[in-house]
């Protein structure tokens, strides 16, 4: 049995959901992917209590360990992001490479992924108890003067940023390489090959394009980072990183890749909708409307979505030309066309074929109209003259949080259609319609909380939304997030009562 | 209307709306329809959905290009260029932000008279935002250190009253504190 398998068997409670059987001919594209799922649900259970902890940390002022408001917010946001959504997708993605293209999903490379990101996850977690609290953002060059002023050690400086570097190289090189592989060189197994798909499948074409994407984008930022903590490790000597811990040189490489980061994401969970959708057509078509259409969709946001991370920064002309300032624009928006087309995709396949609405698909479309609807809120932000009035408010991190929501809960819904594949077991289907339906209204309420604090002008990261008068929205947040909450744990139910496959 | 949609919060609120509202309203429909009324095959001739497909694909693009285009001259780094070459005279506001306080050249300006904001930071990234004293943004700026030209925005003040002054980038514990005051008489 591999050790992945062990380790799930190993791990009270949640080993129960994702115990795989470790002997079989699957185990070498179930095991891995699962503890990986696995594991980042455990982040998301502590993502989630932070994140319910923070109105009330707000309304009682409270300063006790994890329950102060800028620990809450840095490891909120570097757990729901990392060691989460980025690792379900890893783990859901992983499984389905391998499904699809009879490959094995549990080399060195996958084994080494899994540790970095959650070694790394680990180390930033504990530097943030030391004090480090950058936000998940960084805000380099937040993270010295922090140091230099004496609000935090030097020492979680160092950790915080050993902890960044693991998860970057995990997220920029490891997975990346991994599916290349997968695609281009390992090895065939038949068996393993349950659904086989071409690079002409759309649901194919978007996992390439998106490892493209991360690979491309983040190289920059492993050079940057990477010269950083080798002078933090006393390696390289001051004089060679002078150019690295540049504000803007260091900013620009951050969200060069952060915002590609966001962008690969979602052309990954495109691609497995389109991968998805046609299998529970009610005609029994299993095609899209149009594989051209959706092939354009993903090139439309690659292209688009490349160069509009300028969007980060329009408030800061004329130090960002206006010249960049317009091409992110119009980029931001182009971004939306490519949405139209997918939109246009998924509702003519559904138009002309009919729907199964089994609780996994449902749940993916749930998440597609959260998905859409955050689209709007962000191309309201990546236009110049609205982005003078909201850009630093909760519209923006309502918008990084909803986006991530969406993702997430069409990867639970790719998830459940895999789930009797990957262990064996038929997910409780009740239980599954009641987790995406709280999860849509919690999901949906969050971001009209959210947008409508950015419209009030709430600043995002304060920790005194009771003295300046916020707290109403804080409370919009707590009901919200409760809802949110109880969605998730419907999806722990559905996955705990699923039953054994007998054949 | 277009001086709220692009200048107020609650104006790109009910653009949201805008676009939100007939997406659901479309693509819920579609979906109760085929997968809970009818999931036969629907009547629609192949023929059409090109016909639909370009018109869809169409008003999207027009909306998005009105709704850009029509931004254009809301957009602060359009204005703040326009004035300062227009050779009217304007006020001058010097700003050196750091953590957690404003270096200000002055803390009051006149109505009705331009006023030339420009703002650099000293440590971190850090925030200048203005807000009107019925609580919402008038601008905001975001202010990196190390860059050689400061943050500038031109600005036209048409009440008077007590403007608070907040930082919007998260820049450590004290963020939340990083106020000021400017006074438009
Ligand atoms: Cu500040």
């Amino acid at each position: 049995m591999s050790t992945a398998a062990k380790m799930i068997q190993g791990t009270p409670v949640l080993g129960k959901m994702f115990k795989v059987n470790g002997n079989d001919d699957l185990a070498s594209i179930n095991a891995w992917p699962s503890l990986i799922i696995m594991t980042s649900f455990v982040w998301l259970a502590i993502a989630l209590l932070l994140g319910v902890s923070m109105p009330i940390i707000q309304y009682f002022g409270l300063n006790i360990f994890l329950f102060e408001f800028y620990t809450a917010l840095t490891l909120h946001g570097a757990a729901m992001t990392f060691p989460f959504a980025f690792s379900l997708m890893v783990g859901v993605s992983l499984h389905r490479a391998g499904a699809c293209m009879g490959k094995k999903a549990d080399g060195p490379l996958v084994v080494l992924y899994y540790i970095f990101m959650n070694i790394g996850g680990l180390l930033f977690t504990l530097s943030v108890l030391a004090g480090f609290k950058i936000t998940y953002t960084v805000m380099f060059p937040l993270p010295v003067v922090g140091a230099q002023m004496g609000v935090w050690p030097m020492w979680s400086v160092v950790l915080g940023f050993t902890g960044i570097a693991l998860i970057l190289v995990s997220m920029i090189i490891l997975y990346p390489i991994q599916i290349l592989q997968m695609i281009f060189w390992g090895k065939k197994h038949d068996e393993l090959e349950l659904s086989p798909r071409t690079l002409n499948d759309p649901g194919m074409l978007g996992m390439l394009i998106a490892v493209l994407v991360l690979l491309v984008s983040g190289l920059p930022l492993i050079v940057t980072a990477s010269s950083v903590l080798l002078y933090l490790y006393g390696i390289f000597p001051a004089a060679w990183i002078g150019w690295a811990v540049t504000p803007v040189v260091f900013q620009f490489v951050f969200y060069i890749f952060a915002h590609n980061l966001m962008e690969s994401m979602a052309i990954m969970i495109v691609s497995a909708v389109y991968g998805t959708l046609p299998l529970y057509l009610a005609d029994g078509t299993r095609k899209l409307y149009s594989d051209k259409l959706a092939n354009a969709a993903l090139w439309i946001l690659l292209i688009t979505s490349v160069t509009s991370f300028f969007h980060h920064f329009y408030t800061m002309f004329p130090a960002l030309p206006s010249t960049f300032s317009f091409h992110g624009n119009v980029m931001s928006w182009g971004t939306g066309i490519g949405g139209a087309f997918t939109i246009f995709t998924i509702l003519a396949t559904i138009w002309k074929h009919g729907l199964r609405p089994e609780p996994g698909v449902m749940m993916i479309l749930a998440g597609f109209v959260i998905y859409c609807l955050d689209g709007v809120t962000a191309m309201i932000i990546g236009n110049v003259a609205m982005s003078y009035h909201l850009h630093g408010t909760l519209w923006v991190g309502g918008h990084a949080m909803t986006v991530l929501l969406a993702m997430s809960l069409m990867w639970m819904g790719v998830l459940y259609h895999h789930y009797p594949v990957l262990t064996n077991r038929n997910p409780d289907a009740d239980k599954c319609r009641q987790s995406y339906r709280m999860y849509f209204i919690g999901g949906v309420g969050m971001m009209y909380t959210f947008m409508a604090g950015g419209a009030m002008g709430i600043p995002r990261r304060i920790s005194n939304w009771v003295e300046s008068g916020y707290m109403g929205i804080g409370v919009f947040i707590l009901i919200f997030g409760l809802i949110l909450s109880y969605g998730i744990s419907m999806f722990f139910v559905t996955l705990s009562k699923s039953r054994e496959i007998t054949t | 209307m277009r001086d709220f949609i692009y200048e107020d919060g609650w104006g790109a609120f009910v653009v949201l709306l805008f676009f939100h509202i007939p997406f659901l309203i479309f693509f819920c429909r579609i979906v109760y329809k085929k997968a809970f009324v009818n999931t036969g095959p629907s009547g629609t001739a192949p023929e059409k959905y090109p016909k639909i497909e370009i018109m869809w694909i169409s008003t999207v693009a027009v909306l998005f290009i009105l709704v850009n285009v029509l931004s254009v001259v809301y957009m602060p780094p359009v204005s703040t260029a326009a004035l300062t070459k227009s050779g009217t005279p304007f006020q001058e506001v010097d700003i050196t932000a750091k953590s957690w306080y404003y270096d200000m050249s002055s803390r009051e300006v006149e109505v009705g008279v331009p006023v030339k904001f420009s703002a650099k930071s000293g440590d971190t990234v850090h925030g200048f935002s203005v807000y009107h004293p019925d609580g919402r943004i008038v601008f905001t700026m975001m202010l990196m250190p190390g860059m050689e030209s400061p943050t500038t925005l031109v600005h036209t003040f048409e009440e008077p009253g007590e403007y608070k002054v907040r930082c919007l980038e998260y820049c450590g514990i004290v963020h939340h504190a990083m106020q000021d005051l400017l006074v438009v008489r």
